[in-house]
């Protein structure tokens, strides 16, 4: 092919000037000239190796509930039970929201005054709050001689509001509290807080504490 | 067994090679369990789980106990590769895209409290969910909004930010007062703040807002709310 190429170019080439046959001969020889696609001489056989990373299960939230007796000033102590999720952010430190309630009673106030404090009887109290925990003394807790639990005792406050009364009153908490972990995933917890708020049901508006002692079961996940 | 990884699920639990001279298993996951057992450089160990900072690890001798990461850090995998463990500094601070803060402050001279998510869509922007209560002395309030917000410095350690959004709002008296009625309306937003990345995971974070309440047609309400709160990094 390149052949007959050259000898066509020669041909036509003979009745032009003497003086461009070099040119336009050397111009056809170089152009059609196709390279080989790149072969690869040597084909690795090294099998890949993908590697996982493996995402290792971690138990950083909680969720738990808790029972136990709320204390409302001036009205004596009633069961509360609640809700609580919370999430371990280091070693040391937790955030928790808990939602409770609880059924508050005016029968001491209705020996007195018969019609009472409340429109019913009872009237439910419910709050929830958002509180920051430090896990202050970590340790161990020995039950028998040969066992022993992880445990840790927390100091917490936090803010939230709790209604009562149809009133909502912003609430500040402070207190603490013992986590025994029985396995990696499960732990009992008791709880001793002191929920601060102002109320105006006796015919002035003061601050109020209120003492709550719960126990609870948490799940770690 | 590396071979066929890519169509195995992931795995949950890893083998590596201690480098450090010896790692301590403490009974539990924090710093004031004891230590128990110490296991030596070169001994292979089984990685099973972790709490915050803490890996339950298990020995080639069927010890199982709790090791901090940091002794951790340099342990060389099957592969031969030093392991990457989850490690918050500074600069990690823009790769960590989840947020979830509380604050507390004044809306309205009133007590305020708020509790917000935010997700970072990229360096500088993200979206931000707010719910709120104000806890007034003679009505309260809830709310919620949508904000959009913008930090334009955001890898400093100290940095402005501002957003705008919408959102919520539903006014509720307390039973004393007579005449009241609940006010339900929609609101519009604007704040400015500043950040404070604290360390690790812990952000501080302190915004001035404008809520506008759009309570009728031809009346709308303008309320100013300063808050201060902490948030941290998922």
């Amino acid at each position: 092919m390149q052949i007959h190429q050259l000898a066509l170019a020669a041909g036509l080439a003979a009745s032009l000037a003497a003086s461009l046959v070099p040119a336009v001969a050397l111009a056809q020889s170089t152009a059609p000239e196709q390279k080989t696609p790149n072969e690869q001489v040597i084909t690795p056989e090294v099998d890949r190796r993908d590697i996982k990373m493996p995402r290792f299960p971690s138990n950083d939230f909680e969720i738990g509930i808790f029972a136990g007796t709320y204390s409302t000033q001036n009205f004596g102590a009633s069961a509360v039970a609640g809700l609580r999720a919370g999430y371990h952010i280091t070693e040391d430190i937790f955030v928790e929201g808990v939602l409770a309630q609880t059924k508050v009673s005016d029968e001491d106030f209705r020996q007195v005054l018969p019609s009472g404090i409340f429109t019913s009887p009872k009237q439910k109290l419910s709050y929830y709050n958002l509180s920051v925990g430090y896990n202050i003394l970590p340790g161990e807790t020995f039950i028998g001689a040969k066992r022993a639990k992880a445990s840790a005792l927390y100091l917490i406050a936090g803010v939230g509001s709790t209604r009562f009364v149809e009133q909502r009153r912003q609430t500040f908490n402070v207190g603490m509290g013992n986590r025994l972990f029985l396995t990696d995933k499960a732990a009992l917890q008791i709880d001793l807080r002191d929920h601060i708020f102002s109320l105006d049901l006796l015919g002035k508006r003061k601050n109020t504490q209120n003492l709550e002692l719960t126990g609870g079961f948490t799940y770690f996940f | 067994m590396a071979e066929d990884t890519a169509s195995l699920p992931t795995p949950t639990t890893e083998q590596v090679q201690i480098t450090d001279p010896f790692i301590e298993l403490h009974t539990g996951p924090g710093r004031g369990y004891p230590v128990f057992f110490v296991a030596a450089r070169d001994e292979w160990i089984t990685i099973e789980m972790r709490h915050t900072d803490w890996y339950r690890v298990h020995t080639a001798g069927g010890k199982v106990g709790w090791v901090n990461r940091k002794q951790l850090e340099t342990t060389l995998t099957a592969a031969g590769g030093t392991k990457t463990f989850r490690d918050v500094v500074l600069d990690d601070y823009l790769n960590r895209r989840v947020q979830l803060g509380a604050a507390i402050g004044r809306f309205k001279s009133e007590p305020m409290l708020k509790l917000w998510t935010s997700y970072r869509l990229s360096d500088t922007i993200s979206v931000e969910g707010t719910v709120g209560q104000v806890q007034g002395l003679y009505s309260g309030t809830d709310f919620w909004h949508l904000n959009l917000t913008m930090e334009p410095w955001s890898d400093k350690r100290l940095s402005p930010f501002f957003g705008v959004g919408f959102g919520k709002l539903k006014n509720f008296p307390n039973i004393s007062l007579v005449s009241a009625v609940d006010t339900n309306a929609k609101l519009a937003n604007a704040s400015v703040g500043l950040r404070y990345y604290l360390t690790e995971r812990f952000v501080v974070r302190a915004d001035y807002s404008i809520y506008t309440a759009y309570i009728a047609d031809t009346r709308s309400g303008e309320y100013r709310a300063v808050t201060a709160g902490l948030s941290f990094f998922f």
